[in-house]
């Protein structure tokens, strides 16, 4: 192999540099082959039974120059184009990308109840967990019979506590809670009356577990009774306004 | 299409409200409430033989695994369409100036080989004809 490649460049050599390289390597011309040397690329042995490597690449020795190839079929979809206008994606594109897309996947699924903010992984509810111990499939969905709805008579009473906030949503009005108190405290200076107010918002703050209880107690009087009555929520300035 | 997704839809909201109906049933119950909670349950099963019939007609549905990390994260699923079609875009505006680029360079190479090697390069042009520009 070594003494192939030393003929070939040995010859150009030889013969010097025939005008001035601008280039810096190898004069213009390339080096002539040997004589004594078949017309094959060396690289590759002429196997029994073959055409010879002509056959198999057509477009290497036809050509003048070595390993000429012909050029791979153009395609036409590349990256060149703008594919999300190629595949018809640009009224996607400015659904998602255009507007702001909101964060929490209540946003998504605003009517689904319960705490869906929260990780999966913290209460058990993720969909991985799903997809690597899936459930025993293959059994019908048959109704209960008397027998076995007999396992599902329950103690009269409320729930344990921590199982209460299980099925509650929590209040989505805390931001514009913040700003409405925000918002009158920058402007007012602190030699009026306003000084009493931070004391009022502090014992307001103080008094919360007990206000969590009550909102919780009133939104369960609405789940039993229909959503059209505004008397029950009217004790609340804070709901009204912000409905 | 839209009409498979509708009806899943469907039993998964009667089947969302009749849950949640016997979480409020439960978180009070009540002697007299047995009767409506056996009668939700027996809703809940029912609720699930639907689902499952509506479960022949998505078999050709691929949600991406990606989309249920979203999930798990209490995050919205549109972000993850949202980064989709934006990585997709900054990858195809990548893409396109790598071919610019070589495209530039090889006509720059033609240019500077021509000049170098003006015979050689007349009888690459003669194979291959002149490239016309992509």
């Amino acid at each position: 192999m070594t003494e192939i490649f030393s003929t070939l460049f040995g010859q150009s050599e030889a013969q010097g540099p025939q005008g001035p390289g601008t280039l810096g390597f190898a004069p213009g011309k390339p080096p002539p082959l040997p004589q004594t040397q078949a017309p094959a690329p060396p690289q590759i042995p002429a196997q029994p039974g073959d055409e010879g490597p002509a056959a198999r690449k057509p477009g290497v020795m036809n050509e003048p120059f070595y390993l000429l190839r012909e050029l791979p079929a153009g395609n036409d979809l590349t990256g060149n184009t703008n594919l999300i206008t190629h595949y018809n994606l640009e009224h996607a594109y400015n659904k998602f990308c255009g507007k702001k897309v909101k964060e929490k996947l209540s946003n998504f699924l605003p009517e689904l109840p319960g705490m869906i903010d929260c990780p999966g992984v913290q209460d058990g509810s993720s969909l991985r967990s799903l997809i690597e111990k899936p459930p025993v499939c293959g059994n019908s969905f048959s109704p209960l019979t008397g027998a076995l709805l007999t396992g599902f008579r329950l103690h009269t009473g409320p729930l344990p506590e921590q199982y209460r906030l299980m099925h509650i949503q929590p209040p989505k009005k805390k931001s514009k809670h913040k700003h409405r108190h925000h918002r009158p405290q920058d402007p007012i200076p602190p030699e009026t009356p306003s000084d009493t107010d931070p004391k009022k918002k502090k014992k307001k703050r103080d008094d919360d577990p007990e206000r969590k209880k009550k909102k919780k107690d009133k939104k369960k009087k609405k789940n039993r009774h229909s959503p059209d009555h505004p008397g029950i929520t009217g004790s609340q300035p804070n709901s009204n306004s912000l409905r | 299409m839209a009409e498979k997704f509708d009806n899943l839809e469907e039993h998964l909201e009667k089947f969302i409200e009749n849950i949640r109906q016997m979480g409020i049933i439960v978180s009070d119950f009540q002697p007299s409430s047995q009767t409506g909670l056996n009668q939700k349950l027996n809703f809940m099963i029912t609720g699930l033989q639907d689902v499952e019939k509506c479960r022949q007609q998505l078999n050709d549905i691929h949600v991406p695994l990606e989309a249920f990390e979203y999930i798990d994260q209490g995050r919205n699923p549109q972000l993850y369409t949202k980064e989709c079609l934006e990585r997709a875009l900054a990858k195809n505006e990548q893409v396109k100036g790598k071919i610019d680029t070589m495209t530039k360079f090889k006509s720059l190479l033609i240019t500077e080989l021509g000049k170098v090697f003006p015979e050689e390069m007349a009888k690459y042009k003669a194979i291959h004809g002149d490239d016309p520009p992509s």
